[in-house]
């Protein structure tokens, strides 16, 4: 029997770059399949492919063997193939049940008036929901539930739809432990239902509790599909980032000078546990840790931007009681958010304001602006960290990913920073800006800055760092040295700990 | 593309010339609007008219730079006009009926102004409710005590000497009013471009995020704004008082919308982060010409104020339709 869907040799280019390049992909009835690899190696691309959203330039789609065409999303809800996208889509302020059928409600006539069956409604919604075997109130409000219950009504409004293919984009993302637990319990439900299931996560350590077998891309390329049995985190890291990875050879880097800043015991309820560390001037402490590890969560808080329950942050020896953007800019501490469009940038604002964004103090006195100065800060910055722009004065917006990251991290250099805290600033830019992402923090330390550099891709942390912390749920587990590790031993190493803990805790 | 370092360095002085142009849509129709009045409007550029349109709007310009401020930081201010009538009822009862001296009657009703716009600012940032609740707490609150204190009744008379600041002439030209919103507006300008409140002010609504985590205060910026738009309608009540020589409870009807539609016209964009001084000031003469115009014309007074509803219309789309991308 052919599988439920299979791909066949599907190519899909954007300008620049191919997303998938040649896949080949089948899923069978009652398997979950785990989709893995590193951001941008084409796990989205494939996703919208599925649903509708993208068209692959050339391949073929067979559902029962039969070739198809997914021309738009409801090509692919006739094939009944359902996509959960990691954004949910729920419309708040309605009810389990509205949601669950939304804009599909049946109706009835009364006194010549089409209105809502309501009855009907509940009686789908209710069929959608035990096929789950979850207990949610069919008539409360979607804003009272939790992210996770979201998640679950999310899910059941496509089993509303009878799929036989079902995909889910990073179900577990938002998720704590316990939480996530349901969930693979439902996925786990739904194939034993005969649902063909595909599992796109970045989270390795759910393999065993959720996926039958494992397909990792890389690059836009199917690296291989392997049994959930076979999939060791040194076997998965070595998929997701290849063999012919090597670390940078970056020349000496500085002796590490004193300490300039120091966390103690630092908590934060359900978030943050007793994390304490020591960072030098003139080196680069990289944090490795996955998604939920409460990496972006320490960084926060050492920035005063989330309050701490407990514990003690000094900056150069001195205590900071109550820290706060303002103060910690102060201390000479920076921070450049892992959102950059967001939280970095001022999207309006010309390039040249973004980059003094945080340095007004520096060429104003008494609260007047040098405008003179601020343009020559902001164009020696510009050309330092060789930012592509038609000129200083077009909005930032109109510029790259890469190009907007640079912005992001020179509005902090121009505070003439001794501590700068980087939260993923290479996310979603090119390899040359990332090339010259790491090159800039390399220089920093060598200029004497403190730098703590968190990167979801573990081979970049590993290749910038002196030092490198392990984190999980909040806890920091480890202290390696990056000379005497390789991906996949740091890769296992961050999910060993990890599975640890879960089994400790649950 | 070419490298920054290249880039023109932006020069001080042409940047109100840019300001100008960048409005030039608005420019281009005042100075159409000018034309067509001068030409069918019987003694439109008499000095005598010319000088009642600048009065006319002086107030409204005004308030119109807080404003201005107000929406660039991406909030709303409705109360502005129940802020004058409460300011101004507050001015009579003060000097006239329990006689204290004018100025420190003055002094009193914009200081208690400015810290309850900053009371109202303060509980916008504290709980984060939108400015729109807290204002139009305000203004209903403060339409109520204006006719409190004056049992709704004018309270007359001021001394003949305070006629000065709202019916006055310098030069036996120029109304004083006039010249106080001109020097409001150079003031204001000087703010908004020159200093790092007002460059605060654009970050905090351009992206209140990324304003925080670049260490500007938000909620200090927010709350100045708040203070600064209780000032100016203060100040606008005064001059209103002493026009019609009395403390009103029913004066600044309608203000707070006819002055956001000013700044509206004038380009400053209700999302926040983007507008200025001078697109405002261009906005407010505009629809003083245009009801002056209409007026001179015998354009039914009703008839008026609809055009001036579709006319701020007219202007937002225009720059929806010149500025396009929007995230």
């Amino acid at each position: 029997m052919p599988p439920i869907l299979s791909l066949q040799a599907i190519t899909k280019r954007y300008p620049g770059v191919v997303a998938l390049d040649q896949v080949d992909f089948a899923v069978d009835a009652g398997e979950v399949r785990a989709l893995l690899g590193k951001n941008g190696a084409g796990k989205s691309t494939l996703v919208k492919i599925l649903s509708g959203a993208v068209h692959p330039d050339s391949g073929e789609i067979r559902v029962d063997g039969q070739p198809v065409h997914i021309d738009k999303p409801s090509d692919a809800f006739e094939r009944r193939i359902c996509t959960v996208y990691q954004e949910l889509s729920l419309v708040p302020g309605l009810t389990v049940a509205e949601n669950i059928l939304l804009g599909r409600w049946p109706r009835q006539r009364i006194l010549g008036l089409s209105v809502i069956d309501r009855g009907a409604s509940r009686k789908i919604a209710r069929s959608a929901l035990d096929q789950l075997e979850i207990k949610i109130n069919l008539d409360e409000t979607v804003s009272r539930l939790s992210v996770a219950q979201q998640q679950l009504v999310e899910i059941a409004k496509a089993i509303s739809f009878d799929p036989r293919v079902l995909v889910l984009d990073e179900p577990t993302s938002a998720l704590a432990t316990g939480e996530v637990h349901v969930l693979h319990k439902v996925v786990r439900r739904l194939a034993e239902q005969g649902h063909a299931i595909i599992y796109v996560t970045h989270r390795l350590q759910e393999i065993p509790h959720v996926a039958d077998t494992v397909t990792v891309l890389r690059d836009g390329k199917h690296i291989g599909t392997i049994t959930a049995a076979e999939a060791t985190p040194a076997r998965i890291a070595n998929m997701m980032i290849g063999a012919d990875w090597q670390r940078t050879a970056w020349g000496e880097s500085g002796q590490p000078g004193e300490v300039k800043l120091e966390v103690r015991n630092l908590s934060r309820k359900g978030l943050l546990h007793n994390v304490s560390f020591q960072l030098h001037g003139g080196e680069v402490l990289g944090i490795a840790g996955l998604l939920g590890s409460g990496r972006t969560e320490l960084l926060r808080a050492i920035f005063g931007l989330d309050k701490i329950d407990s514990g003690e942050i000094y900056v150069k020896g001195e205590r900071v009681v109550h820290p706060t953007p303002i103060t910690m800019k102060a201390h000479g501490i920076g921070l450049t958010p892992e959102d950059r469009k967001r939280q970095g940038l001022i999207l309006v604002f010309a390039v040249q304001d973004n980059l003094t964004l945080a340095s007004l103090d520096r060429f104003s006195v008494r609260g007047i602006l040098q405008s003179a100065r601020g343009t020559a800060l902001a164009r020696e910055m510009a050309k330092a960290l060789d930012i592509k722009t038609p000129g200083l004065g077009v909005p930032t917006r109109t510029l790259s990913g890469g190009n907007q990251q640079k912005v992001v991290v020179g509005n902090w250099l121009n505070t003439l920073p001794e501590i700068l805290l980087m939260d993923e600033p290479t996310r979603g830019i090119d390899i040359q800006a990332k090339e010259q992402i790491f090159h800039l923090v390399r220089d920093l330390a060598r200029r004497g800055i403190g730098v703590l550099f968190i990167s979801s891709e573990i081979e970049e942390v590993l290749d910038v760092a002196d030092r490198i912390l392990i984190m999980n749920q909040g806890y920091v587990t480890g202290e390696v040295k990056p000379e005497d590790m390789d991906v996949e031993g740091l890769m296992t190493l961050v999910m060993e700990e990890m599975d640890h803990d879960h089994d400790g805790r649950s | 593309m070419t490298t920054t370092a290249e880039a023109k360095a932006p020069t001080q002085r042409a940047d109100w010339v840019r300001d100008l142009l960048s409005r030039s849509g608005l420019l281009v129709a005042l100075i159409v609007l000018f034309i067509l009045e001068a030409l069918f409007a019987p003694n439109f550029l008499s000095v005598r008219n010319m000088g009642s349109v600048l009065r006319a709007v002086a107030v409204n310009g005004m308030i119109a730079c807080a404003m201005t401020f107000v929406i660039i930081s991406g909030d709303i201010d409705v109360s502005v006009g129940s802020a004058v009538a409460w300011c101004s009822s507050l001015l009579g009862v003060l000097a006239i009926k329990m006689h204290m001296p004018l100025l420190l009657a003055v002094v009193v009703v914009v200081v208690q102004q400015i810290i309850l716009h900053m009371g109202a600012g303060s509980i916008r940032v504290k709980w984060n409710v939108p400015a729109f609740v807290v204002t139009l707490t305000l203004y209903m609150s403060l339409k109520g005590l204006a006719k409190v204190i004056t049992q709704a009744y004018p309270i007359t008379p001021f001394p003949d000497s305070f006629s000065f600041w709202g019916q006055g002439y310098l030069g036996k030209v120029i109304p004083v009013p006039a010249v106080i919103m001109v020097i409001t507006i150079a003031v204001f300008y000087f703010l908004s471009t020159r200093t790092v409140f007002g460059r605060s002010v654009y970050s905090v609504g351009g992206n209140e995020e990324a304003a925080r985590l670049s260490g500007i205060p938000v909620g200090r910026t927010r709350i100045t704004i708040f203070g600064i738009t209780g000032m100016m309608a203060a100040l606008g009540a005064v001059i209103i008082s002493s026009r019609i020589m009395a403390g009103a409870y029913n004066v600044g009807e309608g203000l707070e919308f006819e002055v956001i539609a000013a700044v509206v016209i004038g380009g400053t964009s209700l999302a926040g982060g983007s507008g200025s001084m001078i697109g405002t000031f261009l906005g407010v003469l505009f629809i003083g010409l245009l009801a002056n115009g209409m007026t001179l014309l015998g354009v039914n007074p009703y008839w008026q104020e609809v055009a001036r509803g579709l006319i701020v219309l007219f202007a937002v789309l225009i720059s929806v339709w010149q500025n396009p991308i929007r995230k």
